[in-house]
């Protein structure tokens, strides 16, 4: 009997595993045996040669092409780490703002903060590049009005990256913010009626029953947003092209630049190696961290 | 044999027959730019003139921007289905030879190549002597300024040597109005490189040498320390040199709305400063690359364009391009003697660079804006095309612009650049 479902078990799945072996684990695999190969993505596979680890050794070398790898990477975690920070507490908010009864117009906000995520990102860089223009740009016509001189935005290596997350936020926003809604849903209001009558206060509610239930939500929303972050290339393709100064030059556009149009094949597998062990190390570590928490 | 049967045999007959004679006649091929729109426009009429002429090949013209163009040729070129005729920069010509993925030149059209177009630019398009493009448009670098802020400032004429250069940059530059004297570039490659390489060379020195980096240099280390002094001295702001990927944005929005004194660009830049300055852009003039102090005299850099066939595409479509592309560059096809592609470059500023080209728009070519970058053009040196270029590129990109920023010192940005350089072409080489 027990056989027999196993067999049945395995003929239902095996349709579902030879599809993400083909198409996930077989690329995957590609990509780690590429990275230990001197190859161009111009020539067939048979034409690469092994170099052990020396690709490995040459992005994380002196070199130039070590020092662009290393920007890139740095880049790309400053980016995450700036999007998740603004992304996760702003979806909260708006989360929280959206969710209460008693505010009025809650669903014409929710449809105005959703849309963001709706429009196409070409949309989006052609505006935010108008918007960022440091002589005619409305962004700086606003805080000259408030009496704050103009900023470089995208034309200085000090504030580029950060326009780049802001223009991210600003377009993610209202998905993380339905998610936190979602979340929020599931709590139950007879949680905060008992809380009520024990005297706790909007912010104790807040810090003892919202946030502790909204945990998983908030776990959910920041593996999404890390992997989304760690994705980013459109807007640096679009509006920066990595500058200046290198300081906007992310790993996907970079590896790009150096497997597709260097045709530097096994580089850019070592670099698309590292994008995914940083990536797995990053989740790892937050599900390790929310899980301790858990056993608290 | 009844009327019926042979009408029926007739008909299966006909209908296995058309596809095949479909196949036979019709030849699909693409040509992949990086043109505006309305130049676009201008390639698809011509391309339209030559169908007429030769109904069984149908031309489709794809445009997509500068920044995307060698990767949409390295991601497609190496298939059939890829783009058939494609745009390139001469700089990416060995690359994309050595990888296999632009076909040689037929030997007629080879020969009627070698005879028509300057020996330079015949070698720009070749590849250990064999040719594999079309050569069409030649750009040279100048100096372009503003004649009306030069008025204002009380300067009486372009400067002739750095030294009267960083004094004009100097007058130019009135912080208050957020106006500055020289525009550098940044955020894209040859924006930054080519102006850098064009006082370079007015200065006596050289990017490449015999194969070899050449940033180690004296002349070299002068013009690094050029970059610094107009830096340091506030008569370039970097923050008003960032280019987008369509090689437009801030830098240009700046020279066009009267807020940069000077820059060095290419006479391609025609048409945008048109655009972006309509009645104003008689203010606009052009003077030869000032002459450094170990300099003897004007030099500028060039480098040129070619169209190439795809290697990979099936014999008919290669076939039909290249016959396509030798009636384009041909005096049969355009206006007076010009070649269709000549129209079209000079609709943007361009110059040909096939003999009878610059011979048929002689009159254009003299106009104010133009003769300035015709006049530089015979003392203009190459930009150095060799393997590993583009990589070469953008890592002096990289160099310069954290020299525009002053993240490095003069001194370390050319003992960063020379040494980038070397492990940069030396492993390209290998």
């Amino acid at each position: 009997m027990a056989k027999a479902f196993r067999a049945s078990a395995g003929i239902m799945l095996a349709p579902a595993v030879t599809l993400i072996g083909v198409f996930v684990l077989l690329p995957m695999l590609l990509t780690v045996w590429l990275s230990l190969q001197d190859w161009s993505t111009q020539t067939p596979f048979s034409g690469a040669s092994f170099v052990g680890l020396g690709n490995f050794r040459e992005i994380f070398g002196p070199t130039s092409v070590g020092r662009d790898f290393k920007t890139a990477l740095l880049n790309t975690a400053i980016y995450t780490a700036l999007s998740v920070a603004l992304i996760l507490p702003l979806s909260v908010v708006f989360g929280l703002l959206v969710h209460q009864r008693e505010v009025a117009g809650g669903t014409l906000l929710r449809t105005v903060l959703f849309s963001t995520y709706m429009v196409p990102m070409i949309a989006v860089a052609l505006v935010w590049s108008k918007l960022y223009s440091p002589s005619e740009g409305p962004l700086n016509q606003l805080l000259g009005l408030a009496g704050i001189g103009p900023q470089p935005w995208l034309s200085s290596p000090r504030s580029a990256l950060i326009s780049i997350v802001l223009l991210n936020v600003w377009q993610q926003v209202g998905y993380f913010t339905v998610l936190a809604i979602a979340g929020l849903t599931q709590i139950p209001g007879s949680l905060y009626e008992a809380a009520t009558l024990d005297g706790a206060n909007g912010r104790e509610q807040f810090r003892f029953i919202t946030l502790p239930l909204l945990r998983r939500t908030l776990l959910f929303s920041a593996v999404i947003a890390i992997i989304n972050a760690v994705q980013v290339f459109e807007p640096v393709a679009l509006i920066t092209q990595g500058g200046p100064v290198g300081s906007t030059n992310v790993l996907t556009y970079h590896i790009r630049r150096v497997g597709i149009e260097r045709a530097q094949g096994g580089l850019g597998s070592a670099m698309a190696v590292m994008l995914m062990l940083s990536l797995i190390v990053c989740v790892s570590a937050l599900f390790a961290f929310v899980n301790r928490k858990d056993g608290e | 044999m009844s009327l019926a049967w042979i009408s029926k045999l007739t008909l299966a007959v006909g209908l296995v027959a058309l596809p095949a004679t479909g196949w036979a006649q019709a030849v699909n091929i693409s040509y992949l730019t990086h043109w505006s729109p309305e130049t676009v426009a201008l390639l698809e009429a011509a391309a339209k003139d030559f169908s007429k002429q030769n109904p069984d090949v149908a031309i489709t013209v794809r445009a997509v921007p500068f920044g995307d163009l060698l990767t949409t040729l390295r991601s497609q070129s190496g298939s059939s289905d890829g783009p058939t005729i494609g745009g390139i920069y001469d700089l990416w010509l060995p690359e994309l030879a050595r990888d296999k993925l632009v076909a040689p030149a037929p030997d007629a059209v080879a020969g009627e190549v070698k005879s028509a177009w300057p020996a330079g630019v015949v070698s720009a398009a070749s590849v250990g002597g064999t040719l594999y493009g079309i050569p069409n448009e030649i750009d040279v670098y100048a100096l372009n300024y503003n004649k009306e802020l030069f008025k204002e400032a009380g300067i009486a004429a372009p400067p002739k040597t750095w030294a009267e250069f960083k004094d004009a940059a100097a007058k130019l530059t009135d912080k208050a109005k957020g106006q500055q004297g020289f525009g550098m570039i940044n955020s894209w490659a040859a924006g930054v490189v080519h102006p850098f390489a064009s006082l370079l060379v007015s200065n006596g020195g050289n990017l490449v040498k015999d194969g070899k980096p050449a940033l180690g240099s004296r002349q070299a280390g002068e013009t690094f320390a050029l970059y610094e002094d107009l830096i340091k001295s506030g008569a370039s702001n970097p923050a008003m040199a960032t280019a987008d990927a369509n090689t437009t944005g801030p830098f240009l929005d700046n020279f066009v709305s009267g807020k940069t004194g000077m820059i060095i660009m290419a006479n391609w830049w025609e048409s945008a400063l048109k655009t972006g300055m309509a009645d104003k852009f008689a203010n606009v003039a052009t003077a030869p690359i000032p002459v450094g102090p170990s300099g003897d005299k004007p030099h500028s850099i060039s480098y040129s364009w070619m169209t190439v066939v795809n290697a990979k595409a099936g014999e008919a479509e290669q076939n039909a391009a290249w016959e396509f592309l030798a009636w384009l560059n041909s005096p049969k096809s355009g206006k007076n003697g010009a070649s269709a592609m000549s129209d079209i470059l000079m609709s943007m500023g361009i110059l040909p660079s096939r003999n009878s080209d610059i011979e048929a728009h002689k009159d254009k070519l003299g106009s104010e804006f133009l003769s300035g970058y015709v006049s530089v053009l015979a003392d203009a040196r190459p930009f150095p095309v060799v393997l590993g270029g583009q990589e070469f590129s953008e890592s002096l990109q990289q160099t310069l612009e954290a020299l525009q920023y002053g993240q490095v010192s003069a001194k370390d940005a050319q003992a960063n650049a020379q040494t980038d350089a070397t492990s940069i072409l030396e492993r390209a080489a290998k």
